[in-house]
């Protein structure tokens, strides 16, 4: 099995750490089964290790940590690589660790459960974020239709989601992963058209669903707006070779030369809200 | 026979204090479906939230339950709170006069190297 080398990213920056990904990545078939050594890192931002986690999960990768690094414990705390999967455990863990939220795995098998602990891990988002009006909506709106997609489009049975409030910095991190079939070939599958994995990224910022309904396809586009138009927030969404990198001032897509990212990854960073919210405008 | 009363449901109960799952709905209308009047009423009260998606799902759950031959529902949503009647306004808005224009998007390319040197 090929070791990967986790680089560790430039600065804390989302870009920073989709780079380190892509080198981690880069030139390497997809789904073989890889050990992954994290010991550089010491700083884990969900956008950073659920990647990994997703792989050490759907192709039986492997970690290599450094025990010897304090920084590392925090990955026990969050249960990496394996999360959580139910709601007691989830309870178990937030009870021991108060303010750490485990790496949840959302599995399509487990029906109700699953959108408890969907719920659950939502609710200590917004927990930990603190409240002010609106924020509740604020938080709980992008995670639901980002999710809701997985379980929608993806042909895939397991989604992983992740989040960090970092009261220091004083913002919130989440990321949300699939190894589904990717945003290319579900427009090729479901509605038999054929595009890019940067055309794919257009299509939906277009609202263009790939079910029949005119009604649908608000989900990803809407949620960039709530985090980046109305929180001030940075997105960030890749799948295949492209990437869509976002935030207040504008949006870019972003090839990812001699990289395949085999679903869909996608992350956004908030900054902790100080007055009212009030989404409603930026549902469309 | 049918009975005449109300049936309840608890939504929260059945799924989540946050709804946001568009492929959990017939999970609800299992719950519908088992009912023996035809009158149901979803409870929303325990509900904190409805995502978008489960929004559309639920109001179309309504629909064909209602519209069906037999075994007919009436569904009405009660107690929801003010946030959750606002996201069934504004999909049932879309629904009524959804938007037709084609959305342009303006949009830079760039690759990850060159973007790279330029934050990092």
């Amino acid at each position: 099995m090929e070791t990967i080398i986790l680089s560790k990213p430039q600065n804390n920056t989302l870009l920073a750490q989709l780079v380190s990904l892509y080198q981690a990545f880069k030139g390497r078939e997809f789904s073989q089964p890889r050990n992954f050594d994290v010991s550089n890192v010491d700083w884990f931002s969900p956008l950073l290790i659920l990647p990994l986690v997703a792989h050490i999960n759907c192709y039986n990768s492997k970690f290599i940590k450094d025990e010897n690094n304090i920084n590392h414990s925090y990955l026990d705390t969050i249960n990496f690589p394996y999360g959580v999967d139910s709601v007691s455990i989830f309870e178990q863990q937030v009870q021991s660790h108060k303010s750490y939220i485990p790496i949840s795995v959302l599995k399509k098998e487990k029906g109700a459960e699953r959108e408890r602990l969907e719920s659950l891990f939502s609710m200590m988002v917004y927990n930990t974020l603190g409240s002010v009006p609106g924020a509740q909506n604020a938080v709980y709106y992008p995670i639901t239709e980002l999710v809701t997609n997985i379980f929608d489009h993806s042909q895939q049975d397991s989604g992983f989601i992740f989040g960090q409030f970092y009261p220091k910095k004083n913002y919130l991190d989440i990321c949300i992963v699939d190894c589904g079939r990717g945003l290319a070939k579900t427009y090729e599958e479901a509605k038999g058209i054929k595009l890019t994995d940067s055309e794919s990224i257009i299509e939906v910022l277009k609202g263009h669903s790939t079910k029949p309904s005119i009604e649908r396809g608000y989900g990803v586009r809407t949620s960039k707006q709530v985090v980046c138009d109305c929180l001030g927030g940075e997105f960030i969404l890749f799948s295949g070779s492209a990437a869509l990198v976002a935030d207040k001032n504008g949006k870019k897509i972003v090839d990812l030369p001699d990289f395949y990212w085999q679903g869909v990854v996608t992350a956004y960073r908030i900054p902790k809200p100080t007055s009212s919210i009030d989404i409603t405008p930026y549902l469309e | 026979m049918i009975k005449q009363y109300k049936y309840t449901i608890d939504v929260a109960k059945i799924l989540a204090p946050i709804v946001g799952s568009r492929d959990l709905m017939p999970v609800l209308a299992e719950a519908v479906n088992k009912s023996d009047t035809k009158a149901v009423d979803l409870d929303f009260a325990k509900v904190e939230f409805v995502s978008r998606s489960a929004a559309h799902a639920l109001l179309l759950m309504k629909e064909d339950l209602q519209r069906r031959w037999l075994n007919k529902k009436f569904i009405a949503f009660v107690n929801a709170s003010e946030n959750v009647q606002e996201m069934f306004r504004v999909v049932a808005a879309n629904r009524a006069l959804p938007k037709t224009n084609e959305l342009q998007v303006k949009i830079e390319k760039t690759d990850i190297n060159s973007l790279a040197k330029c934050s990092c």
